[in-house]
């Protein structure tokens, strides 16, 4: 409890610290500067920072969830296995996102694969202690099940997208959403790690991204991806890419 | 305990709600004939209701930009239709479609917001359901990608079986192919080697299926995966 009160303590003060760029600019995660002051205070006093590593596996299938996580810097890539093994990735969450909302939905086991794709910064809240602060906030409840909502979508559309489109537009949605997420506009990544992202083999991705390069849309080096066109990803991508955002603009604003 | 009327409780969410919102419930309940191909929402529209199937299943179709869809899950007897209601959404982005004629109940949009903001039994018994959803809309999405043809066929068949009361299908070819986002003759062609296999009889849009254990012995794993989540989600109440 003293802890309890001693973060919040930790958080008031950041706050008030930071009130030129605005109370809100140290919070970082979307989702929790959408909640109405007091559900974001005391959400915030429960949270406590963590660097997420590059690789670091965050959830197993079926294993209860022992922390939620709240990205700030950091992203998380959602992959569903096959015979127990990771194959396809079918989500990704950064600072807009939360990962762990099985909890808000009343269950422990852990329904996907979390692995960090993105190292950097995001709260994370003891299973227990988030479970009670949801029992108790019927703003971060609704909140949450917009989120849940737009997961949801976020998946419908990775079926038909898995399903209908090509490898070189399923990449350049790949890499606006990644880019949205690293809030940067190089990243590292490898050809492998993308092949086994995108459920497809590798001289695939390598294809498709020479593609990209070429029209000068990319530069590849050495596992380091820079965008340098944003508007020509978005004119190749599928629309699956515009349809996320505008479910998620739709249902959290 | 005929609380709700006797059909009622071949939902298995509606068997499982508690007496007093069995009670409530009751009068507001619709009951409903879904026949095959009844569009139940389109996408971008809002949902004027909520339905239960008993002995229909209602196929999800998510649709892209330029009008092609694929499915995304099954809704039987195990569920409930219309999630978005309750989740905040005002509109659905995906299309509802009866892919098996039967009945099902329905209760009014507005009754079913109310119900789940009394945040009691129901909102419980309807967020698992959600988490189960979401499951098997993760697994078809890697089924979608990894998996032939055949195995997914196989899959869809078992899912359906799962939700009805016998064992045959009412269903087209084209009907197939729509929900697999797949040509149809394709459809016809993983079909046909079913039929050799012994594991179906198909004549003039009937599928019967003659062997049950082959089918799973031949589909992907999604479709275990997907049983054992709802059945660990959503166990079934005892039947009465």
């Amino acid at each position: 409890m003293c802890a309890a009160i001693r973060s919040a303590w930790r958080i008031k003060r950041m706050l008030a610290s930071h009130t030129l760029r605005g109370p809100l600019s140290i919070v970082q995660n979307h989702l929790i500067e959408l909640l109405p002051r007091t559900a974001r205070l005391r959400l915030l006093a429960i949270c406590e920072p963590v660097e997420l590593v590059m690789a670091e596996v965050l959830s197993e299938v079926g294993i209860p969830t022992r922390h939620v996580y709240f990205p700030t810097k950091s992203f998380i890539s959602l992959v569903t296995p096959i015979k127990g093994k990771p194959v396809l990735e079918v989500g990704m969450i950064g600072r807009e996102g939360m990962l762990g909302t099985q909890l808000a939905l009343g269950v422990r086991a852990a329904p996907l694969h979390a692995l960090v794709q993105g190292p950097g910064t995001a709260w994370r809240i003891g299973a227990v202690a988030f479970r009670s602060e949801l029992a108790r906030s019927s703003a971060l409840q609704r909140s949450l099940n917009r989120y849940v909502y737009v997961m949801m979508m976020q998946l419908a559309s990775a079926a038909s997208c898995l399903r209908f489109h090509q490898i070189e537009p399923r990449l350049a949605r790949w890499l606006l959403m990644t880019q949205d997420r690293a809030q940067s506009n190089t990243f590292h990544i490898t050809h492998e790690f993308l092949a086994y992202m995108l459920g497809v083999r590798r001289v695939g991705v390598t294809a498709a991204a020479s593609v990209l390069q070429r029209a000068g849309l990319i530069k590849y080096h050495r596992g380091e991806i820079e965008v340098l066109s944003r508007r020509g990803l978005e004119a190749a991508a599928c629309s699956c890419y515009a349809a996320d955002r505008k479910a998620y603009a739709d249902m959290l604003h | 305990m005929e609380i709700l009327s006797s059909d009622s409780v071949k939902n298995y969410l509606l068997a499982a709600l508690p007496i007093a919102e069995s009670q409530r419930w009751l009068p507001l309940m619709e009951s409903v004939d879904l026949p095959l191909g009844q569009v139940l929402y389109e996408s971008g529209t809002t949902l004027s209701h909520v339905y239960f199937p008993t002995t229909a299943i209602i196929s999800l179709l998510y649709v892209m930009e330029n009008g092609a869809s694929a499915e995304i899950a099954v809704v039987g007897n195990e569920g409930i239709v219309g999630i978005s209601l309750f989740m905040g959404g005002e509109s659905t982005s995906s299309r509802a479609v009866v892919q098996s004629a039967g009945k099902g109940f329905r209760l009014k949009a507005q009754l079913m917001k109310d119900e789940f903001n009394r945040a009691g039994p129901v909102l419980h018994l309807l967020l698992r359901y959600t988490q189960a959803l979401i499951t098997q809309m993760a697994q078809t999405a890697v089924c979608n990608r990894h998996h032939s043809l055949d195995q997914q066929l196989c899959r869809w068949l078992l899912l359906s079986l799962d939700r009805l009361e016998g064992n045959q299908l009412v269903m087209t070819q084209e009907l197939i192919a729509n929900m697999l986002g797949v040509r149809r003759e394709g459809v016809t062609e993983g079909a046909l080697k079913l039929q050799h296999a012994g594991l179906i009889r198909y004549a003039r849009g009937h599928i019967t299926v003659l062997d049950r254990p082959g089918l799973e012995r031949r589909s992907c794993e999604c479709y275990a995966v997907v049983k054992k989540e709802y059945e660990r989600l959503l166990p079934r109440t005892q039947e009465s």
